[in-house]
């Protein structure tokens, strides 16, 4: 390496980052390509620095194969960052390969955190906590670790484990301090808040509230027969029905749930799961298959009996019944929480994201755009979508040291 | 062209607070190793850094018998290593893209990195006295008993090399092991090269070729 680029890498670290650009502005050594990627990409512009960093991996060819990997996983950052999930995983883990072959431990747990950030993004879960860098063998920077913290917080956060969040949170943030990134302490912060802010409503007898994630983690393990609303399941303790694929079965649970110990008449029920607004006998005997089909599914869990007016839900072993509702209902409000990380986002990567299909995801999306509570930019393939603007806290790339440093 | 394996003698650090190794001279006592914001001072016998100078370090590292040369940024700094002040700067001959730095015959040898060069270079002025075409990428620059050696390194190879001064042509090739990288270079005047380590942090001491002289 040369001098100017030894003095650009500095101000790099340093996150003087128009130091970079004065030093590199006018080079295309591969060297230089990079650094002024990576510049780029903390200034926001990531179709520059995407353009940058490919050209500077190609520079650096087979030869320099460390160098070229650690350009490959910045531009990999950079296609989560601009929630491009369609990004080929299989080039990332090559790269990632390469790094751990040639004893680079920094970058590679960063190219796994990015991966496993990727898999948490789109719900799979098991998939994310499989690839995340493990915790013990290497000793890593303080950036690094507390992105990893925080993979691990976003994923305790998804499967309810509100005290383990808290406790991968409280190390994101120690790290994050020791790192002394400001960005990436307020990145902490506003995934902390997430844990302050209810995530569900509980609907009980007579009333309903916000309940946080710690709230929702208790009443699961309550003992109650929770018709849950956020999953589309029923559920008591470990024994879990999806109603997910059978709206209509779940609209009848979850109409029976809200009105436990006390029964449903039949025309509320019709117009519950039918939306029927006056009952014919062809309702009825269509409501008489559904009961027969929801008493099928829940058997295990709870009784539906028929009353006088119609029908009440009885649960087999809990001792009661609550019904657990997102904290907002939307018709889309799935597209809504996605687009709530403030990011823009194409269409195709909120439908693999939500593992719909990309028609329904723009059916959607055309819906909450007339309803003002998404805007798009852009045309044809870069069109993107977003909720207005709100003040919050950007993301930012955390690139612990991808420089060529050879 | 004679081609062997670099025998590594001795490895010193990795030292603590220093990322990467850049320049490497000596002065008689001391390894010097610039190291981006420091010019550190190594005692070969204990392997121990005896003292340092702030000072901006980001290549080539040279010693005159009396003053240290360092590159920074486009520039050669020179300083005194009792004080650490820097004296004088004249401009690098390839504006930032110089990497090595040796002194000899009263000039100063400047490595162009990407150039694939070596500039000799008036210590006053800074001015461009002639060129040496080199095939590699070069990283250090050192003389030793009319001999001129520079490093190379691209990627997992590195080798330390001779140059005829006068056609350019390799005379002869020091290969390094895979992975292990020279960053900078010097001659302690008698049978062992200092070399820097780059982003391994370390200086190693490898052997030079004895000449059986005539």
């Amino acid at each position: 390496m040369d001098s100017l680029i030894t003095a650009a890498a500095r101000a790099l670290a340093a996150g003087d980052l128009l130091g970079v650009l004065n030093r590199v502005a006018l080079r295309d050594d591969a060297h230089a390509l990079a650094l002024r990627g990576i510049a780029m990409a903390q200034l926001g512009d990531f179709g520059r620095a995407k353009t940058l960093l490919r050209s500077a991996a190609h520079a650096f060819g087979q030869r320099q194969a460390v160098a070229r990997a650690r350009c490959v996983v910045a531009e990999a950052e950079i296609a989560l960052v601009s929630r491009d999930l369609a990004w080929p995983t299989k080039t990332l883990e090559a790269a990632r390969a390469t790094l751990e072959a040639h004893g680079d431990h920094v970058n590679a747990a960063h190219a796994r955190n990015l991966e496993a950030r990727r898999l948490l993004l789109i719900g799979r879960l098991d998939e994310a906590e499989r690839a995340l860098a493990p915790d013990s063998s290497m000793p890593l920077p303080p950036a690094t670790r507390a992105a990893r913290e925080l993979v691990v917080a976003g994923i305790c956060m998804r499967r309810l484990q509100a005290k383990a969040a808290r406790v991968a949170l409280a190390g994101a943030e120690s790290a994050a301090r020791q790192a002394k990134i400001p960005a990436l302490t307020a990145e902490v912060e506003s995934a902390s808040l997430v844990l302050d802010t209810p995530v569900a409503r509980l609907i009980g007898s007579g009333g309903e509230r916000p309940l946080l994630i710690e709230e929702v983690e208790t009443l699961l393990a309550s003992g109650a027969l929770v018709v849950d609303g956020c999953r589309n399941v029923v559920r008591h303790e470990s024994l879990v029905v999806s109603l997910a694929t059978r709206p209509v079965l779940f609209a009848l649970a979850r109409a029976l749930g809200e009105a436990w110990p006390g029964d449903v008449p039949r025309t509320a029920l019709l117009a519950r799961a039918f939306r029927a607004r006056q009952s014919d006998d062809s309702h009825r005997a269509r409501l008489r298959v559904e009961i027969g089909r929801l008493r099928a599914e829940l058997r295990a869990l709870a009784e539906v009996r028929a009353t006088k007016q119609g029908f009440a839900l009885s649960p087999r072993r809990a001792g009661e019944i609550v019904v657990l509702a997102p904290p907002v209902e939307d018709q889309h409000a799935a597209v809504l929480a996605l687009l709530a990380d403030g990011e823009s986002w194409s269409s195709s990567a909120l439908a693999i994201a939500l593992g719909a299909s990309p028609r329904t995801v723009q059916r959607a999306l055309e819906q909450l755009a007339s309803a003002g509570k998404v805007q798009s930019f852009g045309r044809g393939r870069a069109l993107r979508w977003m909720t207005p603007p709100v003040p919050g806290f950007p993301t930012v790339l955390l690139l612990p040291g991808p420089l060529p440093s050879d | 062209m004679k081609r062997s394996k670099a025998e590594i003698l001795q490895e010193y650090g990795p030292f603590p607070h220093t990322e990467q190794v850049h320049g490497v001279t000596y002065d008689g006592r001391h390894i010097w190793f610039a190291s981006g914001d420091r010019l550190n001072a190594l005692d070969p016998a204990s392997g121990e850094t005896v003292r340092s100078i702030d000072v901006a370090a980001h290549a080539g590292t040279a010693f005159d018998g009396q003053h240290l040369f360092q590159i920074a940024e486009d520039r050669i700094q020179k300083i005194d290593p009792a004080t650490g002040r820097v004296l004088a700067t004249i401009p690098a001959p390839a504006g930032g893209g110089d990497s090595g730095l040796a002194w000899a015959e009263g000039t100063l040898w400047v490595g162009h990195y990407r150039g694939r060069k070596i500039h000799q270079v008036d210590p006053d002025t800074g001015r461009i006295l002639r060129t040496i075409e080199s095939n590699r990428v070069v990283t250090g620059v050192t003389w030793v008993d009319g001999e001129l050696w520079h490093g190379t390194w691209e990627g997992d190879e590195s080798d330390v090399r001779r140059l005829d001064p006068d056609t350019g042509e390799v005379l002869e090739t020091l290969e390094m092991p895979p992975g292990i990288g020279v960053s900078g270079l010097e001659s302690d005047g008698g049978d062992r090269f200092f070399c820097g380590g780059g982003n391994s942090g370390k200086v190693r001491a490898i052997r030079k070729p004895s000449r059986i002289s005539a």
